[in-house]
This record gives C-alpha cells, sequence and structure tokens, in this order.
C-alpha cells in the first residue's frame, strides 16, 4: 500500500503548512508512538491508536488488530477511508482525499483541538488527586506526636525527679514517673513504690548500697570481713545480685548454680575455707556440722566420723523417760510421757522452748526434803538458798513444833521451844538449836552430798529411800567444797543446746506431718552425752536436690541455707553486738 | 536487563545479614543465664538495647538518605533494602531486649511504637511489591495527565455533539460534562469510586433515552453514548490510579509519624532508665 499523508496545521499567521509525507507499508500505524506512520504526537492520542489497511482501499481500523495496547480497546470501529470522509481522532480529525496517481490513497491530518486551546473544565475539577494534595499531614502528625510523647512520657515525670530551680518543693499531685516503673516492686519494697528516689538518689548513678542499709541495716557479708575470701566481695553491689522491679516475689534467684559457681570447688577460691565442697544437695553435699558448745568455748563437729557426743552436765536418760511402760509418778502411779511433755514450741513453732525444771521436771522430781512435811520443797536454783531454807525450817521447827512433829522430825522426845511450859532454860536452847543445826546440816548432806558422802552418812543415819531418789545429783553435778562453815555446793550449770546447726534455715513446724522419733531417736538413748540430731541421710528421705525428682522435694542451697551471714536468723533473741561494717560504712557516707 | 525487586537486592545480602544478626541475637538469648531473670538491664539487655537503638536511629537516617541525591554511600535501592531486612532484624533483637516483660510504662510503649512502625512498614513493602505492576496493568500506555486531557477532549466533543439531541438527553449528557469528579476527597480517593458519577449514570440511562429516536438523531445519540462509554471507561481507570497512588502513599502517613513518635518515646526509655539506674 502507499499512502500520501499530509499533515496540515497553520502557521502563526494563520496560512495553512502542509507537510506530505510518502508511506509504503503493509499496513500503516496512526498513534502517539514515535515509529507510527501516522504520528498523532498529543498525549490523548494512544501509543498506537489504530491501523490503516488495504482492504480494496485504506481502510481505518482500531483496536481490531495489532491495537491490543490501544486504550480504547472497547470502542471498535472500522472506517473505508473514501475520499471525502472525515474521522475524529481524539483531537484530530482525519480527512480522505482523492489519490493521486500512483497512491493507494491520501489522507489529510489536522490537529483541531490542540491541548492549550482547550478550555480545562474537567481538569479544573480534577483537583486533589493524591493524599497529600488533600492536605493529610505527614510532617505534622510527626511532631505533635513527637512533642506529646517528648512532653508526656519524659520532661513532666522527668520534672518531678531532676528539682528545676524554679520549681515549688511541694509534691507534685500526680506521681507521673509512674509510666517510668518497669514492673511490679517485690511486695515488702511497694509502700515506697510511688518514691523512686528511696532507692534512685541520685540521677544517673546506679542504686547505691547505702539505700539498700537505710532499712537493712542488720544485713551481714557473706563471710566475715576478717576472713580473706571477703576481698572476692569487695566491690560489689547489692544490685548485682537484687533486682527488683522483676514481680512481687523476690529479688534474687534461688538457684543452685548461683552458690556452686564456687561452692562446688570452695578452695579454689577461697583457700582458707572452712567449709567442705558441695554443689547439690541431692549428691555432692557433705555431712552436716553440728555446733557443740563445751566448757572451753564452741566447737563444730562433722558427723559420719564416729559417734559424737556432747558433756551438758545433765543426767538425763530420755530411754528411762520414754519408756512405753510409763515413768513413776509420786501421786499418780506409772505415767506415759511423749516428747511433747517436755519439748515445748516457741513462739515462732520453728523451735522449742528450753526445758525448766519447774515446768517439766518438778511435777516428779519434787525437791521435798522433810517426809513428815511434803508441802514443803527446797528452791531450785542456788544452792545456799536451799541450805538457807532447809536450817529455817529446822530451826522453825525447834521453836514451835507440836510434840508429834518434834519427835518425828528430830527423833527425840519433846516438843518446840515455846510450846513447852515455863520459860526455856539456855541449856534448853542451845539444845534445840543443836538439834535444829545438826537435822538441817545432814538433810543438806543428804540432798547435795556426793554419793560416797551421802552412803557414809547413810550408815550413821538411818534415812528415807524416797529421799534418796531426791537429791539433787540424780540429775546434776555437784561439786563439794569444804569451808570453815561446814560444806558447800556448787551444781554445775547445765548447757542445753538451743541450736544444733544455728545457721540453718530449719522450721520444726514445716516437718510437724512427720513423728519427732523419724529424725530424733532418742527411745533406747541412756546417756545425756548422746546427741540425737538426724544425718544427712535422714533429710535425703525426703529432700532432693535441685533438679525435680520422684517423690522427693526439690531442695535448692536456698532452702536451708542463707547467703548473708546472719548469726541464729531466726532467733527472737539474737542481738548484733555491733551494726556490720556495711551499715556502718553506709552511715558513714551519709 | 530483569527487574530486581528490593528484596533479592545483591542476592539477598541484607536477608543474610538480618538473619545472622537475629540468629546471633536468639542464641546468645538462650545462652545467657541472667542473676533473676532476662531484662534489659543484664549485659546482654544493654548490649541488645544498644543495638537495638543504633538500628532504629540508623533506620529513621533513610528518612534523610533517600532524599540526598548526590550521596554516594551506597545506593537508595540498598539503602531500602537494608532497611527492610534491618528493620525486621530490629523485631527480634528489641523483643529478646525487652526479655519478654512488658508492662503499661513508657518501656513499653517504645516498644509498642517500634512494632507498629516495623508493621506499617510491612505493609508498605507488601504494597510496593504488589501495587505498581497492577498500577501499570490500569494505567496502559497512559498517565493520569493524558487521562484528563482525553477526558477533556472527550467533553469537549461530546459537548458539540450533544447540542442536536432532546433536552432529556442533553441534560442527562450536561450533567456528566459539568458534574463528573475526580479526587477531591479523601474516600473518593483511597476507594477509587464515585457512587454519585453522573457519568455512569449517563451511561446508564442514554441506551433507554434514545430508545425512540429515528434517524440522524439517534446516530447522534448513539456516537454521544459511544464518547460516553470511552469516557466512563476512563474515568474508571483514572479513579483506580488514584486510589493506587493513595495505596502507594498512605501507609507512610502511619510509618512516619509512628517512627518519629518512637525517636521521643525510646528517647524517653533510654534517658529514664539511666536517671533511674
Amino acid at each position: 500500500m502507499k499512502l500520501l499523508v499530509i499533515s496540515q496545521s497553520r502557521n502563526r499567521a494563520g496560512r495553512v503548512v502542509q507537510v506530505r509525507k510518502e508511506v509504503t507499508a503493509d499496513w500503516v500505524r496512526v498513534g502517539r508512538n514515535a515509529a507510527s506512520e501516522v504520528l498523532l504526537a498529543d498525549p490523548r492520542i494512544a501509543l498506537n491508536q489504530g491501523l490503516i489497511v488495504d482492504r480494496n482501499g485504506p481502510v481505518y481500523t482500531e483496536g481490531e488488530m495489532g491495537t491490543m495496547t490501544s486504550t480504547t480497546r472497547r470502542a471498535v470501529r472500522s472506517v473505508r477511508l473514501a475520499p471525502g470522509t472525515a474521522i475524529d481522532i481524539g483531537p484530530y480529525k482525519l480527512t480522505a482525499i482523492p489519490a493521486p496517481e500512483g497512491y493507494t490513497g491520501a489522507i489529510t491530518v489536522e490537529l483541531v483541538r490542540p491541548a492549550d486551546n482547550v478550555a480545562p473544565e474537567f481538569l479544573a475539577r480534577a483537583k486533589k488527586l493524591t493524599l497529600a494534595s488533600l492536605g493529610l499531614p505527614k510532617r505534622a502528625v510527626s511532631l505533635a506526636l513527637f512533642v506529646i510523647l517528648a512532653v508526656g512520657v519524659f520532661l513532666l515525670p522527668a520534672g518531678r525527679v531532676l528539682h528545676l530551680p524554679w520549681q515549688q518543693p511541694a509534691e507534685p499531685v500526680v506521681a507521673t514517673d509512674r509510666f517510668w516503673n518497669p514492673g511490679p516492686l517485690i511486695l515488702s519494697h511497694q509502700p515506697i513504690q510511688e518514691k523512686c528516689e528511696a532507692c534512685h538518689e541520685l540521677p544517673f548513678i546506679q542504686v547505691r548500697d547505702a539505700a539498700c542499709l537505710e532499712c537493712h541495716q542488720r544485713i551481714g557479708h557473706h563471710v566475715t570481713p576478717e576472713f580473706k575470701p571477703a576481698v572476692l566481695f569487695q566491690g560489689q553491689r547489692c544490685a548485682q545480685c537484687h533486682r527488683d522491679h522483676k514481680g512481687v516475689r523476690s529479688t534474687f534467684r534461688d538457684d543452685d548454680r548461683f552458690c556452686a559457681d564456687c561452692h562446688r570447688d570452695i578452695r579454689s577460691r577461697a583457700n582458707g575455707a572452712q567449709s567442705q565442697n558441695a554443689s547439690d544437695f541431692a549428691h555432692d553435699h557433705p555431712p552436716f556440722r553440728l555446733t557443740i558448745a563445751t566448757d572451753t568455748g564452741v566447737k563444730r563437729v562433722r558427723q559420719g566420723a564416729g559417734p559424737i557426743e556432747e558433756q551438758s552436765h545433765l543426767a538425763f536418760p530420755h530411754a528411762v523417760h520414754l519408756d512405753p511402760a510409763g515413768v513413776r509418778h509420786p501421786d499418780k502411779g506409772k505415767v506415759k510421757l511423749d516428747c511433747a511433755a517436755c519439748h515445748e514450741p516457741d513462739a515462732s513453732k520453728r523451735n522449742f522452748e528450753p526445758i525448766a525444771m519447774a515446768r517439766h521436771c518438778q511435777a516428779c522430781h519434787r525437791l521435798e526434803f522433810e517426809p513428815a512435811v511434803t508441802s514443803r520443797q527446797v528452791p531450785h536454783g542456788r544452792p545456799a538458798e536451799a541450805v538457807t531454807v532447809i536450817r529455817e525450817f529446822y530451826a522453825n521447827l525447834a521453836l514451835n513444833a507440836t510434840q508429834d512433829s518434834f519427835e518425828k522430825a528430830f527423833g527425840v522426845p519433846g516438843a518446840g521451844l515455846l510450846r513447852r511450859t515455863g520459860a526455856p532454860t539456855d541449856s534448853q536452847r542451845r539444845e534445840a538449836l543443836r538439834l535444829a543445826d545438826g537435822k538441817a546440816a545432814r538433810v543438806a548432806m543428804q540432798l547435795f552430798g556426793t554419793r560416797l558422802a551421802a552412803t557414809g552418812r547413810k550408815s550413821e543415819q538411818v534415812s528415807d529411800e524416797l529421799f534418796e531418789v531426791r537429791v539433787c545429783r540424780t540429775c546434776h553435778e555437784i561439786v563439794q567444797k569444804e569451808g570453815a562453815d561446814g560444806p558447800s555446793w556448787d551444781v554445775t550449770p547445765v548447757r542445753q543446746n538451743p541450736r544444733w546447726m544455728p545457721d540453718s534455715r530449719f522450721d520444726h513446724a514445716a516437718h510437724a506431718q512427720s513423728k519427732c522419733t523419724d529424725c530424733h531417736d532418742v527411745t533406747k538413748s541412756k546417756r545425756s552425752s548422746d546427741v540425737a540430731m538426724p544425718s544427712i541421710a535422714d533429710c535425703r528421705k525426703c529432700h532432693g536436690g535441685s533438679r525435680p525428682e520422684e517423690r522427693k522435694v526439690t531442695s535448692s542451697c536456698m532452702l536451708c541455707h542463707g547467703f548473708h551471714e546472719q548469726k541464729n536468723p531466726w532467733d527472737p533473741q539474737f542481738k548484733p553486738r555491733h551494726p556490720t561494717r556495711l551499715a556502718a560504712e553506709a552511715a558513714r557516707a551519709r | 536487563m530483569r527487574h530486581q525487586s528490593i528484596l533479592e537486592y545483591a542476592h539477598f545480602r541484607w536477608f543474610k545479614a538480618a538473619l545472622a544478626m537475629s540468629v546471633i541475637a536468639g542464641a546468645v538469648y538462650l545462652w545467657h543465664d541472667p542473676p533473676v531473670k532476662p531484662y534489659g538491664g543484664t549485659w546482654l539487655g544493654y548490649t541488645l538495647g544498644t543495638i537495638g537503638a543504633l538500628l532504629i536511629l540508623w533506620l529513621l537516617w533513610f528518612g534523610v538518605r533517600k532524599r540526598r541525591y548526590v550521596s554516594r554511600v551506597g545506593s537508595v535501592q540498598g539503602w531500602l533494602s537494608a532497611h527492610v531486612y534491618l528493620g525486621t532484624a530490629l523485631l527480634v533483637v528489641a523483643t529478646l531486649h525487652t526479655g519478654f516483660e512488658l508492662g503499661w510504662n513508657v518501656h513499653t510503649l517504645a516498644y509498642v511504637l517500634m512494632v507498629a512502625t516495623v508493621a506499617s512498614g510491612f505493609y508498605g513493602v507488601y504494597v510496593y511489591l504488589s501495587v505498581p505492576g497492577l498500577m501499570t496493568a490500569n494505567r496502559g500506555d497512559e498517565t493520569l495527565d493524558a487521562m484528563i486531557l482525553k477526558i477533556d477532549d472527550l467533553d469537549r466533543e461530546i459537548r458539540e455533539k450533544a447540542l442536536s439531541l432532546p433536552d432529556q438527553i442533553l441534560k442527562v449528557v450536561n450533567a456528566s460534562l459539568d458534574g463528573s469528579r475526580l479526587g477531591g476527597t479523601l474516600g473518593r480517593v483511597l476507594s477509587g469510586r464515585d457512587r454519585a458519577c453522573p457519568t455512569a449514570a449517563a451511561v446508564r440511562d442514554l441506551p433507554e433515552l434514545g430508545k425512540r429516536l429515528t434517524g440522524d438523531v439517534a446516530k447522534l445519540n448513539h456516537e454521544v453514548y459511544t464518547l460516553l462509554l470511552q469516557k466512563h471507561e476512563i474515568l474508571g481507570r483514572a479513579r483506580r490510579d488514584l486510589r493506587f497512588k493513595a495505596k502507594l502513599d498512605l501507609w507512610l502517613y502511619f510509618h512516619v509519624p509512628l517512627a518519629i513518635a518512637l525517636l521521643a518515646a525510646l528517647s524517653a526509655h533510654v534517658i529514664s532508665v539511666f536517671l533511674y539506674w
């Protein structure tokens, strides 16, 4: 096909200018595309708007073939370009004119509606097409959010903390730094939860030990400062192990690993350590060490190396008192005793009250000294007072006794000095005093005397058998001293051991489901020197290690041990002699 | 040259970097044995927090870098790839930094803003990967300006031709000429529709109204109808185009303010933590 294309336009003067172009092709492309043979350079025209093909003469088609990218796909048209036919292609007018000689066809193309001549009516309405042109704010929102957050969560709370010079010292209504709290405090710290500066004393300085020690004054070191391993802990802060804001339960991790890090091989860390290696209660823990008081001080004896004995200066066979058949009572015949008859829980229920003569022993072990007068007993405690009471008792008998009592007490006929008729003579008075003193001395000797002395006395003075078993030496060790006024006696003080393992945290109440004898088997014990403390094997029957184990209580180090050195941590009577070094340093630092 | 998405930039270089960072952070977290429980104040917590804070500052710097056309520190494409992947890694690093300890406080606020920013970024990546293809397909070989010019041109042509049509039809056609809108409100831009489009009404009503017409007027009516159909079609595409463009833009209206808010919350978090050390 050979086509003559005449592009027609008007110059500034309004004169028609024609550009002729000869196109020879099988089909002629019409469109905005620069490769088009008929180039319609206008944005309103599709890239490949249409084609002119030869179908027995030129035919303009749109959307049929080769124009799949046409934007007017829907509007399919096909127009035969017979001379005189005019079609609109967008803003262009395409007119067919008679073909000159040798041409298949001829067309003129003219832009009839130039883009800049179009009154942009629709364009005027097509404003605000993007989010930005709709005025959707991005920077303003960003800035606003930044300012709101900076003021709300930083400047306001910081204003409370930083005590700026223009601020009034008055407490703000709202504790705005509440939002800075990263997590709940442990329960005991919650009363000061709103008062951050109680612990966080200085801005940008880590919590100092002084803040902790203000309340925790009695907290001790892990090892006393005199020991070398204390160096290991120098420069450590409380907060390195104790982290608050980590839940309401605890500030530290109850974790054997923490202890075992050092105690697995303790001497590699602390050369002079007295403790043995331990890393787990179930399978790596030494036998217990008992703290036993002696005449010269306290000794610590480890179980497992032979029997352990203590010296309490008291004669007490548990076996006799716990005899299943009962023990003899002066009034009630045979009485069965159990542990609780003597061992009473103290106020804490963790431990036991000391054994007291008056409460626990004297119901049976009465301190009567005169068979004829069973209502009188010597006071327990001081031998000298007992002797005085005896002397006064017999002196009173010598003065006041009826004939019957007098004869029973002194074994001679007569009556109290004041009950006789007439004024007593000098010799009668001296005789009465001699009788009273002599009897008192014998009774005192019977009470306190050593077995040898008592036996010697027995041969010359027949005495009550009942009396024989009630003497002090039944339970006590007694030392006799000879003085100018006759013999006197000292009772060796009895030593009760209240805490065999004073550093352990053992709660008897927590073990109330067990029988006493499960751990303390004393039913066969005939001597008070027997020590009936349980061994680690006894504990391990119920207590496992740090890893869970079937039918065992999982037991970490902290179950029984404390980290901080505290003598008798649960002993309500315990008073430190002076504040710990840490507390003293804290006080100085203030 | 095959088109390479930002996700596969430089053979997934930044994906590998982000993956390595996340895996290392996770492994150290599992190995780490903190004094009480994992949180931001252990040595690992401080380390992860520092990495996270630096990452956030660097990610924010992307807003500056992408405007620096003369900068030669990597290509913007590379920066964007790294921005996406390291932003994802930040999610892991910051989460481990928290030790999964969250509450109603400024610290968790910073974390939540960080998560929200990253989430909006994920949506942005999705939009950037899916919408441009749809947009190109919708546009064909035209631009939005060309479509608007074309509609204007069609309007002119319709206006000329419709003059000879009966009043009833002219009224409907004029409504399309004078009342058709593109954009203008957020609802229309985001929906890509105009419920009350007069052109759609004209296209719907014209065949019915022109039923009785005969001869030249009927032919003219058909021509006008054809032109209205074209206009309707272009209008529809232009509106969809607006919608696509809005979709490409919209997420940034969340991503950027959230990121700036995060900067404020992060600063408050860091300063408050050390103020009350």
